[in-house]
């Protein structure tokens, strides 16, 4: 059940920001995270500030040069059956549909899909762990079936969000709007280790607001594409997924993104699958090499060993679709 | 009118058709009126105070502040006397369970996380929330198990202070299982292991209740309201007379609701305390802790053949998840009975554990036993290099071995099997190529019976009107399974009133008569019978009726389509036209349900058909298409019928692919009590290409409408039926359920390094 707060709906992001810089305030966008986040006590807000009054934030407009601009409040409906985004970034285009159910992806925005806080079992049930101020994860002793294999430090979940490895692996970068003006930072940087904070998961600083993803215009010869491997087929988060990107041009891998769902706290991005992709064709043999690559540095918890091979398997699946 | 007097019906009008849900637009618009659904005048809401740790001594519960909140009107704790009711039926107590410690509503003693410590009521659910987070409650943390093979090792926490062992095991026995291990071709022997599932129905548990003087008046979502009369009743000190439960509509139970909850008693002594009506309905996180699962089990079997599929010994030593409190946990029945088996041997053990007690969950242990027995005998007819399903029509027992040998009143597996394999296309299946990855595919069979309970009591009331209408008066409710539809169904067949011409009354303790609550898919066998003998009471009547007006002696007149005809149809009277009913102006047939066939045991049978595909590089599985053939006795409506079935499946691919509680072990907490990680399947798990097979071979002895009851078997051999088609596509036996891409991962990884 709900604890009591009150309700602003902010008339510019100027008064949004403003609002939200205080401690107690919390930023509403489709709601559908923040009110499970309330419920079970995961955090407490005394105020919510509602974006949905902000025409600014909404929809998606052209960039320059060819781009993409998606406003904040963008519901993933929209992003994933957006004809532009279906074409020429379809990795983002099945992130967003293999995002929960039909009701989350109407109701769920882009800005809030990034800012969403971890899905943790522990994090969001009735465990006082670190994230909330603790002093223990409990994955370590307990039960860490859906935990991280990369970048864990004293807090092991994963990141859940499905459009971010997207993005990341889209090299978009996010618009972001405080009481101090605006900056632009590129996705890759926007998310933070535990090692780097157990209290946030973004760089997001308070009453900071992100307005805009922005996308460059697609690489010529570019292919794209989300796999997501998940216990239901709908309606879950990745137990890992992988984002590709790569531009080919004669026959040859230009450029490569590489970057995995649900292993790490935050989008994790293998740079050593991509070095051993770029330059080559991609076949079957190379796809077996940079799955290889991407799980190298993996290190297990006591329950989810069966990452490694999952990512070998997504990634060997997923180089060879794109191949063909 | 005893109903045994009834002749079986020949072809039926109504009866077996395709007939929509007499409640479907007042379920479907939002009309019907659910108990959560009820609001009355100057009604509380109350909420619970939960133990926060697995186990814990509750040393001090101070209310002061929540009392000062704003609307609160009444808390309650262990400290206040009317609130100190005992509760999971300690020894002596009316329906214990030998429970070796007593407990109480509010006990100090807390064995799982989420046991009751505190209550409040206050104006609105929010107040109520509020101030059971004022409350502050001082524990003493004890360690705790969640894991049975734990609790059962020396120096393992208390859960009861008699020792996490609950009894002595219980043996069935049959023959010398030694002797049948020798006679073998084949031993082969393997440890199956299911997971603890959460019920979750649609509609969350709670009550609504008011008292008027000492009467109490209570609004529950329950599978039967006479179930939980007599324990209300018993809990209040109340006589039975003064204790009215409603339950028209209710929305799902699976088992979880045939048991008084806690949350009835805590809102009716909140009611009396404020003298205000009080609604007390769980929140989701509530429901997956502390009303009922289906217990994790632990299955050793060993099984003997000969070369020629002749099955020699049976052996299963089983260990069941009780929970924190007393509670069956037994699996055994089908491997004592399912297949002709000279000499058998079951062994069935109980665990404690620090979680909520187990409650009866659709087939109670008969899906965790199909998942062991029908994967051993499919590793057995591969031993043999026999076809898996010529292997059981060869096994399978044509009488009940389990009680002397008697005979079914009709047995229809052999049937099950072949027009399933028929349907299925099996051999052809069997053959096709499984692909060469990443995706393969396999098919699988599997067969079950379910032990259902007897028929009676039950006592129904069916009511003829001078306009021709009618109504039915009946205690059972309707789960969501359409039993409404089922009995009116009865009364439309036997008096001719159409369906829209027939009021139901139902699962009202205080307009209804007693039947048992709906266990065990005894509703339509236990319930139909009883209908159709009252309906043939008011037909006795309708003809007397006629007889007397017509003055032609009664054994010349047919009661026809609602109306009377006499001398070969030539003369004929409607039931609007009789003077004596129009004088009476109703006619009641009361109907009683007969008893069982003493010489003859009565038991459904069906057969499952899966074909799977598995992803050999990520570890996923798809089902692709399932076939059901049930012989379940008559159809009484074909599509509720098919509903039933549909919905077992949809069951089953939980069990076998996605379902399971998680306890965190360090804490003894529960680490998945949300729908989205404790995972119920989705339409997307669920494969469009489903078939339904009825399988109907006129039983006239099990009772007058033919019926065996189909809920529970349709959801018994679904995911052993999966499992046996997981194997066959990737060759790795799967025991632990359920079949997740982890376990699958792990299993691939450990072949590929045996290489
Ligand atoms: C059952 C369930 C299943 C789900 N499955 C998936 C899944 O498979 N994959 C997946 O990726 N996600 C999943 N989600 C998570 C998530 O709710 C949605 O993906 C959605 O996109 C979140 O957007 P929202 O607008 O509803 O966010 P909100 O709930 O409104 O906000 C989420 C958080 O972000 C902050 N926030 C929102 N907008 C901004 C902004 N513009 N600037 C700064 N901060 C902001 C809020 O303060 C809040 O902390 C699931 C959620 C549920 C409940």
């Amino acid at each position: 059940m709900l604890s009591q707060f009150s309700y602003q709906r902010a008339a510019s992001i100027k008064e949004a920001a403003e609002a939200a810089s205080r401690p107690d305030v919390r930023i509403l966008a489709g709601g559908t995270d923040l009110l499970g986040c309330l419920r079970n006590q995961v955090l407490q807000a005394n105020r919510l500030v509602s974006l949905n009054g902000l025409s600014a934030l909404k929809g998606i407009r052209q960039g320059p040069g060819g781009g993409l601009r998606l406003g904040a409040l963008t519901t993933l409906t929209e992003i994933a059956e957006h004809r532009q985004i279906l074409d020429s970034y379809s990795v983002l285009a099945q992130a967003a549909a293999s995002v929960g159910s039909p009701q989350l992806r109407n109701q769920g925005t882009l800005g809030g899909n990034l800012c969403q806080r971890p899905r943790c079992w522990y994090f969001r049930g009735d465990f006082k762990c670190r994230r909330k101020g603790g002093d223990t994860c409990f994955a370590e002793g307990g039960d860490s079936q859906l935990h991280c294999i990369f970048g864990g430090a004293s807090c092991y979940m994963v990141h859940p969000s499905d459009t971010a490895p997207a993005l990341v692996a889209l090299d978009a970068k996010v618009s972001i709007t405080g009481r101090r003006g605006t900056r632009l930072v590129p996705l890759s940087s926007f998310f933070v280790l535990p090692a780097d904070s157990l209290v946030k998961e973004t760089v997001l600083q308070p009453g900071e607001i992100v307005t805009e993803i922005l996308l460059d215009p697609p690489q010529p010869g570019a292919r794209s594409a989300y796999r997501k491997v998940r216990e239901r087929g709908a309606f879950d988060f990745a137990l890992a997924g992988a984002a590709i990107v790569v531009a080919m041009a004669e026959g040859k891998v230009r450029t490569a993104r590489v970057v995995l769902s649900g292993v790490a706290p935050v989008p994790w991005r293998s740079t050593d699958a991509e070095k051993t992709i770029i330059g080559k064709p991609l076949d079957a043999a190379v796809a077996v090499a940079a799955a290889a690559a991407a799980v190298k540095g993996a290190s297990p918890l006591a329950d989810n060993g069966y990452k490694v091979p999952l990512v070998r398997g997504i990634l060997e699946e997923t180089l060879t679709a794109l191949a063909a | 009118m005893p109903e045994t007097t009834a002749k079986p019906w020949g072809e039926t009008k109504f009866v077996g058709k395709p007939i929509p849900r007499v409640d479907g637009y007042e379920r479907v618009s939002g009309t019907a009126e659910y108990p959560s659904d009820v609001v009355l005048p100057n009604m509380l809401h109350a909420a619970i105070l939960r133990c926060p740790h697995g186990q814990a001594q509750v040393k001090r519960v101070d209310l002061a502040k929540a009392r000062e909140m704003p609307g609160v009107r009444a808390v309650l704790s262990d400290a206040d006397k009317e609130a100190q009711i005992p509760w999971y039926a300690p020894p002596g107590s009316p329906g214990s369970t030998g429970s070796p410690t007593a407990s109480r509503l509010f006990d100090p003693h807390c064995r799982f996380e989420g046991e009751e410590i505190a209550a409040v009521a206050a104006e609105t659910p929010q107040q109520a929330w509020d101030a059971v987070r004022a409350i502050r409650a001082e524990y003493n943390v004890l360690p705790s198990v969640v894991d049975m093979e734990e609790a059962l090792k020396p120096g393992a926490p208390a859960v009861q202070e008699s020792g996490n062992r609950w009894g002595a095991p219980r043996e069935t026995k049959r023959g010398d299982v030694a002797q049948g291990f020798a006679e073998a071709d084949v031993v082969l022997e393997e440890t199956y292991r299911t997971s603890c599932e959460i019920h979750t129905p649609s509609e969350i548990h709670g009550s609504v209740v008011r008292w008027d003087g000492d009467h109490l008046t209570v609004w529950d979502t329950n599978q039967g309201p006479f179930g939980i009369q007599a324990p209300l009743a018993a809990a209040m000190s109340l006589p039975l007379s003064k204790v009215r439960v409603i339950s028209h509509y209710m929305g799902g139970g699976f088992g979880s609701k045939l048991n008084l909850g806690k949350y009835t008693v805590i809102a009716a002594v909140l009611a009396r305390k404020t003298g205000r009506p009080v609604r007390l309905f769980l929140t989701r996180e509530e429901s997956f802790r502390a009303v009922g699962n289906r217990p994790a089990h632990i299955m050793k079997l060993k099984a003997g053949v000969k070369k020629d599929g002749t099955l020699t010994a049976l052996q299963l030593t089983g260990l069941g998840e009780v929970g924190a409190y007393p509670a069956g946990t037994s699996v055994g029945y089908q491997v004592g009975d399912l297949y002709r088996c000279p000499n058998v041997l079951i062994s069935e053990s109980q665990a404690f554990i620090n979680a909520g007690p187990n409650r009866a969950f659709r087939a109670p242990g008969f899906p965790q036993c199909s998942w062991a027995l029908e994967q051993m005998m499919d590793a057995l007819a591969e031993k043999i290099g026999m076809d898996p399903v010529e292997f059981r029509i060869k096994n399978y027992s044509a009488v009940c071995q389990m009680q002397q040998n008697k005979p079914y009143t009709s047995a229809g597996l052999r049937e099950c099997l072949t027009e399933g394999a028929r349907a299925f296309n099996w051999k052809d299946a069997r053959l096709r190529s499984k692909g060469s990855g990443p995706w393969v595919r396999g098919v699988g069979v599997a067969a079950g019976m379910w032990g259902s309970q007897s028929g009676p009591p039950s006592t129904v009331r069916v009511s003829l009107y001078p306009d021709g209408s009618a109504s039915l008066n009946m205690g059972a409710a309707d789960l969501g399974t359409g039993t409404k539809t089922v009995m009116a169904l009865v009364v439309a067949e036997e008096l001719g009133v159409p369906l829209d011409r027939i009021q139901i009354e139902n699962a009202d303790t205080g307009t209804t008569e007693f039947t048992r609550p709906s266990g065990g898919s005894k509703t339509v066998f236990a319930d139909s019978p009883a209908v159709r003998s009252a309906a043939l009471e008011v037909k006795a009547r309708v003809l007397e009726m006629a007889a007397a007006q017509l003055k032609l002696p009664v054994t010349d007149l047919a009661f026809q389509e609602g109306a009377i005809v006499a001398q070969g149809g030539t003369r004929k009277l409607a039931v609007r036209e009789l003077t004596q009913l129009r004088a009476q102006q109703v006619v009641v047939g009361v109907g009683v349900r007969g008893p069982d066939p003493v010489d003859k045991v009565v038991r459904p049978f069906v057969a499952q058909f899966a074909e799977v595909e598995v992803n050999i590089r990520t570890g996923e599985t798809r089902v692709l298409r399932l076939v059901a053939a049930h012989d379940s006795g008559r159809v009484m409506d074909l599509l509720t019928y098919r509903s039933q079935v549909i919905g077992g499946l949809t069951m089953g691919i939980g069990f076998a692919l996605t379902e399971r509680r998680i306890m965190d072990a360090v804490t003894g907490k529960m680490a998945n009590a949300n729908c989205h990680d404790y995972k119920i399947p989705t339409a997307k798990d669920v494969p469009a290409d489903k078939t339904v097979i009825p399988i109907d071979l006129h039983d006239t002895e099990c009772n007058t409408t033919g019926t065996k009851g189909i809920g529970e078997p349709a959801t018994i051999p679904t995911a052993a039926a999966i499992a046996n088609a997981f194997y066959h596509a990737t060759g790795i036996r799967i025991t632990a359920a359920p079949i997740t891409p982890a376990n699958v991962l792990t299993l691939l990884e450990e072949r590929r390094k045996r290489g």
